[in-house]
């Protein structure tokens, strides 16, 4: 994969292109402040960016406005934010406009290297991924808790798989189940919920979120 | 013969002091004595009074602040205790979105505009201003008693022209009440020109309120640098070494020679990590402040000073953590000011409790010339002080040695 590196600090950003190169991938491109990614984003147009939020010159959200910036500009580009910390609002603001191929991770998801180039595969085919952690706080606000009371708990795990944005295999080979068995708990969990299932698609994630998020 | 001559000299600054005081006071009598007489000159009728009366009341009227403020200096001067004045200041003028200046009542086009306006507005709604004005009743009974000695002298002049009896008695008048007749303007200004206990109160609350602005501004700008520094520093350094160890692990296979270099890479930044971590939580509370108490944590301090340091110090002072955590970073910086600024040689620091205050001093030897600038090092140090009451000053002329002394009260000894 082509990729741009959207890293403020030299160490994590000389990091991350080790690792990628390691893995076989092309870095690009890389940049160190808000301009620069949005510019380095439009020039390039890599198969997935992974862009970091805090980042000079004002040390606010730069990163994440450059991408979701790129994004408005290229429909679709698939963006991989990086963070030292989770929120449901960034979340939801990578999500608003619709479009696939998006991915929120904690920084220190890369530990585990072979989940974490597997979610920027995902990502780079437009697919979505999220990060454990914030699916957690989605699935345990108070309106989302009382919503999923009535799944089972092996419903519950395969939601959460879902919401992280794996497909029905991934979410097999996760749980050591069957296809068969994973399409078995969607389609009577989708039941209950009341959602329209969409294998393996992006829409099908956003449709948790959303229903999730709804007030 | 010894006692003549002091006897001489308090005459003679007492008729200094008394012409002071005579000048002083009379002002206000000679506007009204110089608006009588244009009336007499110039206007006939009833209508006399009326210009008379405006010149007078606007002259007392300007002139009861500046009147005042000799007599109080007059009187801080001599008797060397100052005479409180309790003026309240004009509050921050600000611009508001509209473009115009808003003062706290009105609305103006110019900063200068406003500032005026609310200059005017207090001439008449500050308390002091009218205790001024009353004073201006008060100011000519000093200026009768302090006359005599005065007249005393008049007398001498013209008697000794007709008749030297009476030049005599002049003299005498003159030379026996001077050490006296400008006291009664003492008690006087004391007590009708003091700030009284409400103004006080409200200069207080002045100083507190701009004080707690200043700390919460400081409070939030540390507590940011914190997490600037954390999220910068040892988180960032964290998932770093976390990167380096998946390199490795995925090298190992295929190159593990590299992989070895990646690890080696990766133990150099957990131990940069730790000294960070532990530089950041000195500068937040340093442990040894905790664990042995001020005295102790300075000694430490001049320990890793980089250049000799000696403190003189008791075994313990006691104070509040924040009161000792305050004057602890104050005397890291005045060191560090010593070593990078000044390239002192030696330093020297002094801790005592003075009373119920807390008294340090740091001198060093260096090239001196330190001042208080907006925004400097020392200018924060002094604000943090200032949030218990403490003070900061200096004395550090160009060429050296300097010498900083910061006195903080405590309560709780």
């Amino acid at each position: 994969m082509r990729i741009v590196v959207a890293e403020d600090l030299y160490l994590l950003r000389d990091g991350m292109v080790r690792l990628l190169s390691a893995y076989g991938h092309e870095v690009v491109a890389t940049a160190s402040t808000g301009p620069e990614t949005l510019a380095a984003l439009l020039r390039w147009r890599p198969d997935v960016a992974i862009v970091d939020v805090r980042m000079p010159p004002s040390q606010s959200d730069e990163g994440l406005r450059a991408a979701l910036a790129a994004r408005r500009e290229v429909p679709g580009l698939p963006v991989l934010i990086l963070s030292q910390h989770v929120e449901q609002l960034y979340a939801r603001e990578l999500l608003a406009d619709g479009a696939s191929g998006v991915g929120y991770f904690l920084k220190e998801s890369v530990f585990d290297a072979e989940e974490f180039i597997d979610a920027l595969t995902r990502v780079a085919a437009g697919g979505t991924a999220m990060d454990p952690a914030v699916v957690t706080r989605l699935l345990s606000s108070g309106t989302a808790n009382r919503r999923l009371e009535r799944l089972t708990e092996r419903e519950h795990e395969v939601l959460a798989l879902m919401a992280e944005g794996l497909s029905n295999q991934a979410i097999a080979r996760r749980l050591f189940l069957s296809d068969s068995a994973v399409s078995k708990y969607t389609t009577s969990m989708f039941g209950k919920l009341g959602i329209t299932d969409d294998d393996g698609s992006n829409r099908r994630v956003l449709a948790v979120l959303t229903y999730l998020d709804k007030p | 013969m010894r006692q003549l001559g002091s006897w001489a000299r308090s005459a003679c600054a007492g008729f200094v002091r008394a012409c002071a005081v005579f000048g002083a006071g009379m002002l206000v009598p000679a506007v009204w004595a110089l608006a009588v007489a244009l009336g007499i000159w110039w206007v006939d009728g009833p209508w006399l009074l009326l210009p008379v009366v405006i010149w007078g009341a606007v002259g007392t009227f300007l002139l009861s602040r500046p009147v005042s403020r000799m007599f109080r200096s007059l009187v801080g001067g001599w008797t060397g205790s100052a005479v409180p004045a309790g003026y309240r200041t004009v509050g921050s003028v600000v611009r508001m979105s509209t473009g115009y200046w808003w003062n706290g009542h009105s609305y103006e086009r110019s900063r200068k505009r406003a500032r005026e306006d609310a200059e005017l507005r207090l001439r008449f709604t500050d308390p002091a201003a009218w205790r001024d004005l009353r004073f201006m009743a008060v100011a000519p009974l000093a200026a009768l008693v302090a006359a005599v000695p005065l007249a005393g002298v008049a007398v001498a002049v013209v008697g000794f022209a007709r008749a030297w009896p009476v030049g005599v008695l002049g003299v005498v008048v003159a030379v026996a009440t001077a050490p006296y007749a400008w006291r009664p303007a003492v008690p006087l200004a004391r007590r009708f020109l003091s700030a009284t206990r409400e103004m006080l109160l409200a200069e207080r609350v002045d100083e507190l309120l701009a004080q707690r602005a200043d700390t919460t501004v400081a409070q939030a700008a540390e507590i940011r640098r914190i997490e600037r520094d954390l999220h910068d520093g040892a988180q960032a350094r964290l998932v770093a070494l976390g990167l380096s160890l998946v390199t490795a692990e995925k090298l190992m296979e295929s190159d593990p020679e590299q992989a070895r270099a990646v690890m080696r890479e990766a133990r150099v930044g957990a131990a940069t990590s730790l000294t960070e971590l532990r530089d950041l939580v000195r500068g937040i509370s340093p442990p040894v402040l905790n664990e042995r108490g001020l005295v102790d944590a300075v000694r430490a301090l001049a320990l890793d000073c980089p250049l000799p340091a000696t403190v003189d110090a008791p075994d313990r002072i006691e104070a509040d953590p924040p009161v000792e955590a305050a004057v602890y970073f104050g005397i890291a910086e005045l060191l560090t000011n010593a070593v990078k600024h000044a390239g002192a040689a030696t330093a020297r620091i002094s801790l005592n409790r003075n009373g119920s205050a807390l008294v340090v001093e740091v001198d060093d030897d260096g090239s001196g010339g330190a001042d208080v600038r907006p925004g400097g090092g020392l200018a924060g140090l002094r604000r943090r002080l200032a949030a218990f009451d403490g003070t900061l000053e200096l004395d550090s002329p160009a060429g050296g040695p300097t010498r900083a002394r910061m006195v903080v009260p405590c309560g709780s000894w």
